[in-house]
C-alpha cells in the first residue's frame, strides 16, 4: 500500500502497521499492513464491524499494544520502538477515551482525583489549590459542575461519566484523542450531547480525533475523513463525502445499506440477506491476501477487488 | 391512544393501566397499549424508561424473576380473537407456564446468555416443542430442523448438533428466533433483538423478523431504544419515558407528526445516514432540549 493520504505534515502517521496474535487455532491477523494519517485538527473515523481490527489499531497507536511490524510517527517522531521513559513526553500528546466509562474509572476514587492524576504523574502540577482549580476548570469545560469533583463514579449517569473520562483525557492538553466507541454505550439523546461536546472541544482546542466506531450514522456526523476496515485491512479511505456519497468498495456499500434508516417510508427489502462476518483466524501456513489500493479520485483510495 | 385508526378487530393483547414497582420506585406507571393481530408494535424508550419491565410483566416474569411487583393493571390476552380475553396477571403460575413460550414467546438481547451452554442448540429447540406441543423426540428433532430452515440457518442439519459457543452472534439469534417460533406463538416479544449484533447482521435479523411475521402471522412487540429499528419494522409505536407512555400512534404519525416534546427531542437526537450530504465539516446535533 503506498500513501493513502495527502495530509501534509500529519500529526499521526501510521505505515504498514500489523498485529498478529498466535492462538491454538491459528494466527489471528488482527491488523494487516494498515497505513493512514491523522491531520492536525481533523477527525479520522475508523469504521468496521466486530473483529475488523479497529480497536487493535487504536491500541497500537496509543502504544498499549506492541505492533508485530510497521511504524507509528507522532508529530514527526517515530514512537514505534521507544522505551517507556522516552515515551512519557509523547504520552501527553495523545490520550484515549474508551467505550465503557464505568469500567474506565476507579469505583472507589473521587472523580476529581481521577482527573487530577495525569497532571500529577506528568509533574505538571502539585497537590494544592492550583491543581484543584485546574480540575474544576476541566470539569466546567466538559459541562460538569465544580461540586461534582468530590463524587464517585456510581453517583453519575453514563453520559456524565463519559464527560469525566473526556475531562481526564484533556487534562494534559493532548493533540490527539483516540476515542474507541465513545458513545456506543450511551442513550441516543446523551450520545448526541457527548458528540456535540467533542466537536466543541475540537474547535476550541484544535484537537485531532481518531474516532473508532461501528455506527456509520454517528461517523457521518463527526468525521472529516473515514477509513473503512474489513478483516484487518483498510478497504476504503477518503473524505467523508467520498465514503458516504460515492462509496466504491462492495463492503462499504454493504455496510451503508445495512444501516436502519429512521424513516418508515424508506424501508428496504432485507428479506434474503444472509452470511456471516468471516473470521480473521488463519490456519498455520495460510495468510490473508493483502489488498492493493487504487486512488479513484483525489484522496479517495479503494482496495481492488477480484 | 389512536385505537380507532389502527382498529383491526379485537386486540390480541391489551395492556391496561399497568403499574409495576420495585420497592419505592415505580418502574412502570399506568401503561396502556393494544397489540392488534398480525401487527408489529414497537415500544421505544431510553434506559430506565420501563420498556423492558413492561415486556417482562406481559410474560409474567416480573414477580418470578425480579424483586418487582405488579401493583395494578391488566394484561388481556385474546388468543382466538373472540373478544373473550383472559387477564394473564390473574392466571395461576401453572396455567401461565402453558402460555409462556407457547402462545406468547420472547427473545432477548443477548442470545449467548439465553441459551444453555451445555446442550446443543438442536436439543434446546426440541425441548421447547416436546414440552409445549407434546411431540416425541424424533418429531421434535424434525420440527427443530424445520425451524432452522425457516430462519435460514445455513447447513441446518449439522448446525442442530452445535453448541451455542460454536456459533456467531447472528446465528445464535436465529436459533433464539427458531426456538421462540417453534410452538407457533400468537404473540412474539423481542427485547432489543438486534442491539448486540453488528450492523450487517442486524439488517439480516430485521429482514428475517419482518418476513417471518408475514409467513407465521404472529403479532410482534419489539422493545428497542433504536429509532432506526422502529422505522424499519414497526406498524405502531409506543414511546415511553420515565415509566410512562409519552405518546403512541402509527409509525407514520410518530415519525412525521410527533405530538409530544419528548418524542421530538428523541427524533432530533437520532443520527440519520445521509443527513450530511453535500457538506465536508462535522456538524453538531440540533438538540431540542439540551
Amino acid at each position: 500500500m503506498s500513501d493513502l493520504n495527502d495530509v501534509t505534515s500529519p500529526l499521526v502517521s501510521v505505515r504498514d502497521l500489523t498485529k498478529r496474535f498466535p492462538t491454538p487455532g491459528g494466527m489471528v491477523h488482527a491488523v494487516e499492513q494498515v497505513s493512514l494519517d491523522v491531520g492536525h485538527g481533523e477527525t479520522l473515523a475508523v469504521v468496521g464491524e466486530s473483529g475488523c481490527g479497529k480497536s487493535t489499531l487504536a491500541q497500537m497507536i496509543m502504544r498499549l499494544l506492541k505492533p508485530t511490524s510497521g511504524r507509528i510517527e507522532l508529530d514527526g517522531t517515530d514512537i514505534t520502538e521507544i522505551g517507556s521513559r522516552a515515551m512519557k513526553p509523547h504520552r501527553r500528546k495523545m490520550q484515549i477515551v474508551f467505550q465503557d466509562p464505568f469500567a474506565s474509572l476507579d469505583p472507589r476514587r473521587q472523580v476529581g482525583k481521577a482527573v487530577a492524576e495525569p497532571l500529577l504523574v506528568h509533574g505538571l502540577a502539585s497537590k494544592g489549590s492550583e491543581l484543584d482549580a485546574t480540575v474544576v476548570e476541566l470539569f466546567e469545560k466538559v459541562g460538569l459542575e465544580a461540586d461534582h469533583v468530590n463524587q464517585f463514579p456510581h453517583q453519575f449517569s453514563g453520559g456524565q461519566r463519559q464527560r469525566v473520562c473526556i475531562a481526564r483525557a484533556l487534562a494534559l492538553e493532548p493533540k490527539l484523542v483516540v476515542a474507541d466507541e465513545p458513545v456506543s454505550a450511551l442513550d441516543v439523546s446523551i450520545q448526541a450531547q457527548v458528540i456535540n461536546l467533542m466537536m466543541d472541544l475540537q474547535e476550541q482546542m484544535g484537537l485531532s480525533y481518531l474516532f473508532i466506531s461501528h455506527d456509520l450514522a454517528v461517523v457521518e456526523r463527526v468525521s472529516h475523513r473515514v477509513a473503512v476496515m474489513y478483516l484487518g485491512q483498510i478497504v476504503e479511505l477518503g473524505d467523508r463525502s467520498h465514503i458516504f456519497e460515492n462509496p466504491q468498495h462492495s463492503y462499504t456499500k454493504r455496510l451503508l445499506s445495512a444501516v436502519p434508516i429512521a424513516d418508515p417510508r424508506r424501508r428496504q427489502d432485507r428479506a434474503l440477506l444472509s452470511g456471516e462476518i468471516p473470521s480473521p483466524v488463519w490456519a498455520d501456513g495460510t495468510s490473508p491476501t493483502l489488498v492493493d489500493h487504487v486512488e479513484v479520485e483525489s484522496g479517495h483510495w479503494v482496495a481492488s477487488e477480484d | 391512544m389512536t385505537d380507532a385508526e389502527t382498529e383491526t378487530g379485537n386486540p390480541v393483547l391489551s395492556v391496561r393501566d399497568l403499574t409495576v414497582t420495585f420497592g419505592s420506585f415505580t418502574a412502570v406507571q399506568d401503561v396502556s397499549f393494544d397489540l392488534h393481530p398480525g401487527r408489529t408494535l414497537a415500544v421505544v424508550g431510553e434506559s430506565g424508561s420501563g420498556k423492558s419491565v413492561t415486556a417482562l410483566s406481559i410474560m409474567g416474569l416480573v414477580e418470578l424473576g425480579t424483586r418487582g411487583k405488579v401493583t395494578a393493571g391488566q394484561v388481556l390476552f385474546d388468543q382466538t380473537g373472540s373478544g373473550d380475553a383472559v387477564d394473564l396477571l390473574e392466571l395461576a403460575e401453572a396455567d401461565m407456564r402453558k402460555v409462556r413460550g407457547n402462545q406468547i414467546s420472547m427473545i432477548f438481547q443477548e442470545p449467548l446468555t439465553s441459551l444453555n451452554p451445555v446442550y446443543t442448540v438442536g436439543n434446546q429447540v426440541a425441548e421447547a416443542v416436546m414440552l409445549h406441543q407434546g411431540l416425541d423426540k424424533d418429531g421434535a428433532k424434525e420440527r427443530a430442523l424445520e425451524m432452522f430452515n425457516l430462519v435460514r440457518i445455513p447447513d441446518p442439519e449439522s448446525r442442530l448438533d452445535q453448541y451455542p459457543h460454536e456459533m456467531s452472534g447472528g446465528m445464535r439469534q436465529r436459533v433464539m428466533i427458531a426456538m421462540a417460533l417453534s410452538c407457533d406463538p400468537t404473540v412474539l416479544i423481542a427485547d432489543e433483538p438486534t442491539t448486540a449484533l453488528d450492523v450487517t447482521i442486524q439488517a439480516q435479523i430485521l429482514g428475517l423478523m419482518r418476513e417471518l411475521q408475514t409467513t407465521t402471522g404472529a403479532s410482534v412487540i419489539i422493545i428497542t431504544h433504536d429509532m432506526g429499528v422502529v422505522a424499519e419494522v414497526a406498524d405502531d409505536v409506543v414511546v415511553m419515558n420515565r415509566s410512562r407512555v409519552v405518546e403512541s400512534g402509527s409509525v407514520y404519525e410518530i415519525f412525521e407528526d410527533p405530538k409530544e416534546e419528548y418524542t421530538r427531542s428523541l427524533l432530533a437526537a437520532v443520527p440519520r445516514l445521509g443527513s450530511m450530504a453535500g457538506t465536508s465539516e462535522p456538524s453538531r446535533f440540533n438538540l431540542v432540549a439540551d
